[in-house]
């Protein structure tokens, strides 16, 4: 708008009306129906997932799932009381393994290397990890952990669950200090606190919510992860020893057995289970969720 | 234009002892020079502002006293400030120590995640080890100073978070008086603040003034002209006029400094 067209209404310079393009319009409501329609594919895939589970796994679920032992070949019945109470035992070892190394890698790059050469180059190589073929960190621990020892063992599964967390703990741990503003550490270190009671006392707590999210994200991944198992802590159809020396028996090894087996008994215990892992780690989602909004 | 500013009745002790004295002070972050050959005095229980344009230096000055800048390895400072006859820039002074004797508080409030009782409690917490009661005592004192003890005497261990932003200020008002500095440094602690929160802040200064040194960053001249003994205008990294209040903003002797007082640039 020009000052001539301010002082003289009659000027031909005026706007007209109707200058955005009827095609602006239209392209503009088939990029939302398209964006949309997109979004309902994949929720339908999703529910779709949810849905073939809920209906295959519930058939298989009893009383006996949680109370009796993976049936072997050929034998009726049976349930998955030994896998679910291993498959909770490494994960909690992986994640008992992950979280401190996790976590004090992440505060290192956010609130000490920050930007320094060696904090990007590991930055780097965390990204490397994060997106690292699980099998590979299953062979990488059965040549340094199974091999040696001349035995598979829970305790290299949970190594092996361990490594696949900590680049997910450090990447999300250092997210979430990057989020704490920098005057709330200034003003802890303007009253005299050092640099590790900021961090402990005044960073970690501001952050709390979001680390703890990062670690049950975590947790969530490695429960179902198969591939780093089949070459660590294998299997077991019997209880397991509680050295954990020796097979140890899992939900994620135990599904990919039975489901590719010929017998009717084991299919169904493969739904289940993986109904079972669907749900907890459905649960554990909400309840990270849930942390984060209570945190705020 | 002058004439609308008030002024606040000047208590203004000029045998007062020097707290701090800034010699020959340099400021550079990385290689650009952001202070240049800065000399003053601050007065011993006086308020004293800095005042000047955006990017003249006032807050990299205010920053230097509590040696905050330090967190930063690409900033550094050259000359002296000397607090109580010890150059606190070099590095024999422990900054921990010379922080707890500088407190400052920020342009947005920064309470800490934790209760209100555990934020005025944490800076005394730092180096002290009192008994539940004197250290009740001296919590309950901080917030009675900074005007908060009635708004959260019965909410001590709820979360700092929880308070209003005028009340998060003052909030960290107690927590810089609780650990009993000698000097406080505020950086512009009310420009995220409404108005009454800022009245409530600059009367709060006031009585503040008793006890502790202060110096305050501030855009806000009316401010300066209300609250501060002395007023040292700042522009592109240097001390261009250092006065008591009055005569910065009454009769300033030199032209850029009337320009600034008067509204004509910055």
């Amino acid at each position: 708008m020009t000052m001539t067209t301010a002082a003289n209404p009659q000027a031909e310079a005026h706007i007209p009306w109707g200058r955005v393009r009827q095609g602006r319009r239209t392209a503009d409501r088939a990029m939302k129906l398209i964006a949309t329609g997109f979004t309902f594919a994949a929720i339908f895939v999703l529910f779709w997932i949810l849905g073939m589970l809920l209906v295959k796994g519930i058939g298989g679920l009893s009383p006996a799932t949680f109370t009796q032992v993976t049936p072997g070949p050929g034998s009726e019945g049976g349930g998955l009381a030994n896998a679910i109470v291993g498959s909770f035992v490494l994960t909690f070892l992986g994640i008992a393994v992950a979280t401190p190394i996790g976590v004090l890698a992440g505060t290192w790059l956010a609130e000490y290397g920050k930007k320094s050469k060696l904090a990007n180059l590991i930055r780097f190589i965390n990204d490397i990890l994060l997106s690292a073929p699980s099998i590979l960190i299953g062979l990488f621990v059965y040549v340094i952990l199974v091999e040696p020892f001349r035995g598979y063992s829970g305790w290299a599964g949970g190594v092996a669950l361990g490594i696949i967390a900590i680049p997910v703990i450090v990447r999300t741990t250092e997210d979430m200090l990057n989020l704490v503003p920098g005057p709330l550490r200034e003003a802890g270190s303007a009253l005299g606190a050092p640099p590790a009671v900021v961090i402990t006392s005044v960073t970690w707590r501001a952050a709390k919510a979001g680390m703890v999210t990062g670690i049950l994200l975590a947790l969530a991944r490695i429960a179902g992860e198969t591939a780093p198992l089949i070459f660590t802590a294998l299997n077991n159809n019997f209880w397991f020893s509680p050295t954990l020396v020796g097979g140890v028996s899992n939900l994620p090894v135990t599904i990919y057995q039975f489901a590719s087996a010929p017998y009717e008994n084991w299919q169904q215990l493969a739904w289940a289970g993986s109904l079972i892992i669907t749900l907890s780690i459905l649960i554990l989602s909400i309840v990270a969720r849930r942390l984060v909004a209570g945190g705020k | 234009m002058l004439s609308t500013l008030e002024l606040s009745p000047q208590t203004l002790d000029a045998e007062a002892p020097v707290r701090i004295a800034v010699k020959n002070l340099d400021f550079y972050y990385g290689e650009h020079k952001a202070l240049k050959n800065i000399n003053l005095d601050f007065r011993d229980r006086h308020v004293t502002a800095l005042i000047g344009p955006s990017g003249c230096g006032k807050s990299t000055l205010l920053r230097i006293f509590n040696r905050i800048y330090s967190l930063y390895p690409e900033q550094r400072a050259e000359g002296q400030i000397l607090l109580d006859g010890r150059n606190v820039i070099s590095n024999d002074v422990d900054v921990n120590e010379l922080r707890s004797r500088v407190g400052m508080v920020f342009q947005k409030p920064t309470p800490f995640p934790m209760s209100i009782y555990d934020n005025v409690a944490f800076g005394i917490r730092l180096y002290e080890k009192p008994p539940k009661s004197e250290l009740d005592d001296r919590v309950e004192g901080a917030l009675r100073r900074s005007a908060l003890w009635d708004e959260v005497k019965d909410k001590l261990k709820s979360s700092g978070m929880g308070l209003s932003g005028g009340q998060q200020q003052r909030l960290c008002i107690a927590r810089t008086i609780a650990q009993k500095p000698e000097v406080i440094l505020f950086d512009e602690p009310t420009s995220a603040l409404d108005p009454i929160s800022t009245g409530k802040i600059e009367d709060l200064l006031e009585q503040l003034k008793t006890d502790f040194t202060i110096v305050i960053v501030t855009h806000n001249m009316q401010q300066a002209a209300r609250i501060s003994q002395y007023t040292a205008f700042m522009y592109l990294g240097e001390v261009i006029e250092f006065a008591p209040t009055n005569t910065i903003f009454m009769n300033p002797g030199k032209k850029q400094t009337q320009d600034y007082v008067t509204g004509r640039f910055g």
